[in-house]
């Protein structure tokens, strides 16, 4: 299973991700640990050494990051040991992975106290019993796909509901390890290596020294996943992370944990109106200071679950939601003490009122029982909207769920959701809305009824992402470019500066085999590449 | 005075009954070296820190004065309840029950009588006679038609002017639905111990007293109880734990006709009975085949089917099978889909992600077949079958039908 | 109508392991809960309660609870949730209570109440698994019991009519009033508490009761009361996990028939 696999029709499976798009390739890897990712690099130069080279974890992007692009696909997935923890001066702990590890299963281990620590050095084991012996910590990053792995999460700069608290994955990885297209690798730890402007030098563990120019355009201030992270003087580490596996394979990371809060409550706010509920977190951002997430579900989407509630067993368990009820805002709450929750939730039906809401149209969790239950209304609205498209899949096999994934600054949120609901209503497109409110993140699914709705929703995506790039926003916030919004990347920042990423990208991998198609088209990458060859 | 006893001498002070608690009843507390639990308020006596207690320093005492409120030599005999269904025959549960109390009766020393309630259909039936055949030394019948209502109140009142009259040691019923409602009917009214839904009994020859094992905390613990100071001593036992003797039909035993009391009258009225069906549900499924992605083609689907059917099962799937329209959502086993938790799970070319194992977690004995040894599937099954699910299911599908 | 709604406190989880240094039972249930089952049970009441309320008839649900004084809190969300009023019955004599000792507690506790119409209690308890309570309830109560109520059809002031389990299916079946019905799990899903529902329930009163205060008598209650006592308690053996059947298809396809059929 180690060495290169050429391909076969029962690795079919790993040649498409959540995009639910397929791509190809001719041969297969599954490496264990670094030095036999790093015996498969070494093979491929000999025997292909052109051949684009597909980075995957768990294939739960959404982007197509994980899509093969012909070549080789390297598969990490059994790459999920578990390598050892340290406590640094400040008291964090930081938990050293391979990046198969799955977000699901390092939380249950977390929580059960079962780390595996087999090989652990005793400095390690010594920082395990502190973690253990003091109060509960966990990984805050929680993108909604949970069988996601850390390694996909680190490459796309995955968030999720509670990044309203916590910031998306990159402040939670503290060090890296990155095999460069060549086979070197660079150790990179948070702090240590830091570009001086725009240039940041590293040096590999083959001694090789790398000069990079980082791209000059400035990132916007909202939550952004789109494009390589560029900053002055920034650090190393932030470069790699969310590069959506077009610069390096990452084969260990270290993740922060965080101390897990003493009292979580969850509030699921109803409005009578999507105006409402807009007013209401506006009011809240300021207000709630112990808000870990923000959250929202439109009008539609909750129609769609009322109408998959009563079709679908494993919804059962959900409450009825009323018809009166148009738009949701779900609140969670993360406190110190059950007084200050108490005060926040006080403070939250006071804010009901302040929009013209009842604070009794409202679902509190503060038991793991209901709490499971909000978790499952949740994700039962995407399941159900992909239900619905499963069904119409059958008249209509080329559509799918078209999602958005734009951000704004806070004050371009009523702006933001005026254009969508506009342009959708001049497109007569049917949509359902959900996201991170409270980043002003909403993920605006247009639910295609045949092909012609299919174009026209890919259409009013490409305007979306010129009109939120004006209101200073970014297209993608969390999913990543990956293959399927290359188009946005280049409405966002211009020819310029995609330009740019290519030749920092051929720096580190000059023939462009790694994450070929994310990111870049072919013929803005291979100008990189011919460029940098005439440039040797 | 009667209470938790902690012996200071043994106690290490290592806290693991404090763990165990869920009242906060027991605290640790001292000087390092010399930290001792001490028992609190909020104590109520669940036991929970005595099985917890690795030293055995931990102990629930009893007064003394706790004597027997009754004469315990005053009673003899076991009595087993015959559960019938509506046309008056004999549930197989009650066989099973009458073949373990006959061992108990010989070890005691002592008869063995069934109860039959008969809702005066056929006044020829056999049922006695068969009660007798599966070791009953006497039947005590009533043919009444007050009994048809199924009416647990009505049985409770017939069943305790019987003990009261003739003061068994022993009364046992099946734990079927009526059995589990009948019993703590009757042990309230004649206020004595009850042990629910037994599957291990056991009597001392010299005192008769009976030692009831039965599962708690959804099958995770086990514990055995006594009732030392009451009689009858009282117990319902599930279906199936115990095997059915086999009939002998030369065996002697007498049959006493009884009368219920003209005061009992059934009080609920049942409107209509409707026979379990199978739903659109596998939350409940006893027995459950699930197709994994293994199965190859949607044209296996009639196959999973078939096999599903013989073995009385329902059929589930993972998502991928949902995905491909092979299967209705409503049958995917999983996190998003549905949690099960059948006695027997067959899964059958499932590779095992993560959100499907999480869905199956509540099954008692997972079988699992998969053509990858290292299928993640294997993790989560007590029994592992490598090799190539189709052909494995055409074969069990053959020795099923034959 | 009056409602009482008896619910227990249970360990939020039921996982029972064993230390394999020590041999013995690590019961490590977390926070207390409802019992799931009473859950449904409040829940069928409050939906009786708000059909009633359509139909203009006034309605007092009560949970009633014996237990610690920290199920208060647990008392005090059922509040949240729509109950109107609670009633604990919390005193060291209520110890060790077996089922008949707890059956007898929880009647003093309803003789403190005005009479109810109609006594809900889950089917079972998660940690116990007896289903004792709800029938030896009614049997001391004197009242009819309908147990393992997966529906409610129809509620009038003087019966209802509920879906219950019986030997082989489901039988519809009508109860005169008052009565007791136990209720099964999947019966209903107790509702969320609203914040409006938690605020009220902030300065509602949770009453207290001693055994003495439900005029309960000593002999019959808690240890002293329970006529069953435990002698031991294990782990269950499990079947070795992963037992590989070995052989051709044909050859599995037997050993895995047999082991079906032992288990069917």
């Amino acid at each position: 299973m180690r060495g290169i696999r050429d391909w076969a029709p029962e690795f079919d499976e790993y040649r498409r991700d959540e995009s639910r798009t397929m791509g190809e390739a001719s041969s297969i890897s599954f490496p264990t640990d670094e030095a036999e990712l790093r015996a498969v690099l070494a093979e491929l130069e000999r025997t292909a050494p052109d051949a684009p080279i597909t980075v995957q974890g768990a294939r739960t992007g959404l982007a197509a990051g994980a899509v093969p692009h012909g070549g080789h696909v390297l598969n990490l997935s059994r790459m999920n040991r578990y390598l050892g923890l340290r406590r640094d001066e400040g008291g964090a702990f930081h938990l050293r992975v391979q990046p198969g590890v799955v977000l699901a299963e390092l939380r249950r281990l977390l929580a059960a106290k079962a780390l595996p620590q087999a090989g652990w050095d005793a400095a390690s084991l010594a920082a395990l019993d502190a973690l253990y012996g003091g109060p509960a910590q966990f990984f805050p990053t929680d993108p909604t796909e949970t069988s996601a792995c850390v390694g996909g999460m680190a490459a796309c700069n995955a968030s999720g509901a509670r990044s309203y608290r916590y910031g998306p994955m990159r402040p939670h990885v503290s060090a890296l390890r990155v095999v460069l297209a060549d086979g070197d690798v660079l150790d990179l730890r948070r702090g240590e290596h830091r570009a001086h402007g725009r240039t940041l030098e590293l040096v590999t563990e083959g001694g090789r020294a790398l000069a990079l120019d980082v791209p000059g355009y400035t990132m916007p201030r909202t939550k952004n996943a789109s494009g390589y992270y560029a900053e002055d003087d920034m650090d190393a580490v932030d470069l790699f992370i969310g590069s959506d596996g077009t610069l390096g394979i990452i084969s260990e990371l270290e993740l922060v944990l965080s101390p897990e809060p003493c009292v979580t409550w969850g509030i699921n706010c109803f409005f009578a109106s999507e105006a409402a509920a807009l007013d209401f977190v506006s009011a809240a951002r300021p207000r709630l200071s112990c808000a870990a997430a923000l959250e929202y579900f439109d009008g539609s989407a909750l129609g769609i679950l009322r109408s998959a509630r009563s079709g679908c067993a494993a919804f059962v368990s959900l409450p009825a939601v009323p018809e009166s009820f148009a738009a949701c805002v779900f609140v969670e709450l993360e406190c110190d003490d059950e007084g200050r929750a108490y005060d926040e939730l006080e403070c939250t039906g006071e804010l009901m009122r302040s929009v013209g809401g009842s604070e009794k149209d409202s679902w509190v969790a503060r038991t793991d029982v209901d709490r499971e239950r909000q978790r499952l209304f949740r994700h039962a609205v995407p399941e159900s909207v992909n239900m619905l498209i499963d069904r119409r899949r059958r008249t209509a096999p080329a559509i799918t769920k078209l999602g958005s994934d734009m951000s704004v600054p806070d004050e371009r949120l009523h702006d933001v959701v005026a254009l969508y609901r506009r342009t959708l209503a001049e497109a007569g497109l049917e949509s359902a809305t959900w996201g991170h409110i409270g980043n002003n993140h909403l993920h605006v699914n247009v639910l295609p009824r045949d092909e012609r709705d299919y174009a026209a929703g890919k259409e009013l995506f490409r305007s979306w992402a010129r009109e939120v790039t004006a209101m200073g926003g970014a297209v993608s916030a969390e999913h990543g470019v990956g293959k399927i919004k290359r188009d946005f990347l280049l409405a966002m920042y211009g020819s310029d500066a995609i330009d740019e990423m290519a030749r920092l990208k051929v720096a580190l991998d000059p023939r462009g085999r790694l994450g070929r198609g994310n990111l870049f088209d072919e013929a803005r990458l291979d100008a990189a590449v011919a460029a940098m060859r005439k440039g040797e | 005075m009667s209470g938790l006893t902690i012996d200071a001498d043994a106690c290490v002070g290592c806290g693991r009954c404090v763990r165990a608690c869920g009242s906060a009843g027991v605290v640790v507390e001292g000087e390092r070296g010399a930290r001792r639990a001490r028992v609190t308020d909020g104590c109520i006596l669940c036991g929970a820190c005595v099985d917890a207690c690795p030293v055995d320093a931990i102990s629930i005492e009893r007064a003394a004065g706790d004597a027997a409120l009754i004469d315990l030599s005053a009673h003899r005999d076991i009595w087993v309840f015959a559960q019938t269904d509506a046309e008056d025959r004999v549930l197989d549960v009650a066989f099973e029950l009458l073949g373990r109390a006959r061992e108990l009766a010989d070890e005691r020393g002592c008869a063995l009588v069934a109860l039959l309630a008969e809702g005066a259909g056929d006044p020829g039936a056999s049922s006695a006679r068969q009660l007798v055949a599966a070791g009953a030394d006497t039947v005590l019948r009533c043919r009444d038609e007050r009994f048809s209502s199924r009416d647990a109140g009505v049985f409770a009142e017939w069943v305790c002017a019987l003990v009261r009259e003739r003061k068994p040691e022993t009364v046992l019923f099946g734990a079927t639905v009526f059995g589990r409602e009948l019993a703590p009917a009757v042990a309230v009214r004649l206020q004595t111990g009850l042990t629910a839904d037994c599957t291990v009994l056991a009597i001392d020859p010299e005192t008769g007293l009976l030692q009831q094992t039965r599962p708690a905390f959804g099958g995770n613990l086990m514990a055995t109880i006594v009732c030392p100071r009451r009689r009858p001593q009282m117990a319902t036992v599930r279906p199936g734990v115990f095997a059915a003797p086999a009939p002998d039909p030369s065996r002697a035993g007498e049959v006493v006709d009884v009368e219920l009391d003209c005061g009992a009258a059934p009080r609920m009225r049942v409107l209509s009975v409707a026979g379990s069906a199978a739903g659109d549900s596998i939350a409940t499924a006893e027995v459950l085949v699930v197709a994994g992605r293994g199965i190859g083609s949607k044209k296996r689907l009639p196959l999973v089917r078939e096999l599903a059917e013989a073995l009385g099962a329902q059929v589930g799937c993972t998502r991928p099978l949902v995905e491909a329209g092979w299967l209705e959502g409503w049958q995917q086993v999983g996190q998003t889909g549905v949690s099960v938790a059948p006695r027997v799970l067959l899964s059958l070319g499932v590779s095992g992600a993560i959100q499907h194992v999480a869905g199956i977690s509540g099954a008692q004995t997972v079988i699992a077949v998969n053509d990858d040894p290292a299928a993640p599937i294997f993790a989560s099954a007590q029994y592992k079958v490598v090799g190539d699910c189709v052909s494995f299911a055409e074969e069990l599908l053959e020795l099923l039908r034959a | 109508m009056r409602i009482v709604v008896c619910v227990k406190a249970v360990p939020g989880s039921t996982e029972v392991k064993m230390d394999p240094k020590t041999n013995t039972i690590v019961r490590d249930g977390g926070a207390a809960v409802i019992n799931p089952f009473d859950a449904a049970a409040l829940e069928i009441a409050l939906r009786i309660k708000d059909k009633l309320a359509i139909e203009g008839e006034p309605c007092r649900v009560t949970v009633l609870s014996m237990g610690i004084p920290a199920t208060e809190s647990l008392l005090r969300d059922c509040v949240a949730r729509g109950a109107d009023a609670a009633l604990l019955l919390s005193d060291r004599a209520f110890a060790g209570a077996d089922t008949l000792a707890t059956t007898y507690a929880l009647s003093c506790g309803i003789a403190r109440l005005e009479e109810p119409d109609l006594v809900l209690c889950g089917k079972m308890a998660v940690d116990g698994d007896t289903a004792q309570i709800g029938p030896e309830l009614a049997g001391s109560l004197g009242v009819p019991c309908a147990a393992g109520v997966a529906a409610l059809d129809a509620v009038g002031l003087r019966a209802v009519t509920v879906e219950r389990e019986v030997d082989g299916g489901m039988a519809t079946v009508e109860v005169p009033l008052p009565a007791v019905l136990t209720v099964a799990k999947d019966a209903a899903q107790l509702r969320f508490a609203s914040i409006a529902g938690i605020r009220a329930a902030e300065g509602a009163r949770v009453d207290v009761l001693t055994a003495s205060a439900c005029g309960a008598d000593a002999a019959r209650t808690g240890l002293a009361g329970s006529p069953t006592q435990v002698v031991r308690s294990f782990v269950p053996e499990r079947i070795e996990r992963g037992v590989t059947i070995e052989g051709d298809a044909a050859a599995q396809a037997r050993a895995v028939a047999e082991l079906l059929e032992a288990m069917a």
